[in-house]
């Protein structure tokens, strides 16, 4: 009978490190905290995987420049939100914009930057005159 | 105690010829045969399961429904393999990934523009 159930119990010792418990807000250090400090809402109900995700991210924060800082914590939460197709075309697409050369990229930086103006002025409700 | 074989007696009667056994021993010595025949057989197709338990029943046959206990429990532990290797492999690729990750959302261009 143990001879028989052995490859269940080696099966079930295979599977422990994916079935293993996702690690709680409050045991993340300050320094993790600080960084991932916009996902703390929604931290608890990611998987295991995507949290090691974030904090392998978390460990390059404080290197980050303050603008940068910025920038992460505003685009996180978006990117949690994503599928892991959408991140995988997201990583290529950058890693194709970044072999671009460095004029090209500016101009096309710049028409983003125009574009995304342009749609923040029309989404602006126009302002009613006073009577 | 009676001693009467002797080693001249024990060689005649190993020299004995079956044919001059009884038929109740020659049928009984041929199903023996047959059964240790039949019980090596069963052992020899079944090599890969040995080492999850003994495939024979006591008549020395193996059972249709211990053969299928051992393919679950093979088909499990590969599965098992399969699902480890797969959680393994992704955690690595979402590692590697990281660094690219940090750039994408410190870029001066909103993350929008690299998702569809």
């Amino acid at each position: 009978m143990l001879r028989l159930l052995t490859p269940f119990i080696v099966a079930a010792l295979l599977c422990l490190p994916a079935m293993a418990g996702a690690e709680a807000w409050t045991e993340l250090t300050p320094m993790q905290q600080e960084a991932l400090a916009p996902l703390s809402k929604d931290w608890d109900t990611l998987f295991k995987k995507q949290q090691q995700h974030f904090l392998k991210m978390a460990d390059h924060y404080p290197t980050l420049t303050p603008v940068k800082k910025e920038r992460f914590h505003k685009g996180l939460v978006a990117w949690s939100k994503l599928t892991p197709e959408q991140r995988r075309r997201a990583r290529e697409k950058y890693q194709a914009f970044s072999k671009v050369p460095s004029e090209q990229r500016e101009q096309v930086k710049q028409m983003v930057r125009e574009q995304e103006a342009s749609k923040a002025a029309s989404s602006v409700p126009p302002v009613m005159p006073a009577h | 105690m009676n001693n009467n074989l002797n080693t001249e007696s024990i060689r005649q009667l190993l020299n004995h010829s079956s044919a001059q056994l009884g038929q109740p021993t020659l049928a009984r010595l041929c199903d023996a045969r047959t059964q240790a025949l039949a019980r090596y057989d069963a052992r020899s197709t079944t090599p890969v399961f040995a080492w999850a338990g003994s495939t024979s029943t006591s008549s020395g046959h193996t059972t249709g429904s211990h053969r299928s206990q051992y393919y679950w429990a093979a088909a499990v532990l590969f599965v098992a393999l399969l699902f480890s290797g797969a959680t393994y492999w992704q955690h690595v690729i979402e590692h590697d990934n990281s660094d690219v990750d940090i750039a994408i959302l410190t870029d001066d261009l909103p993350i929008d523009v690299y998702v569809e």
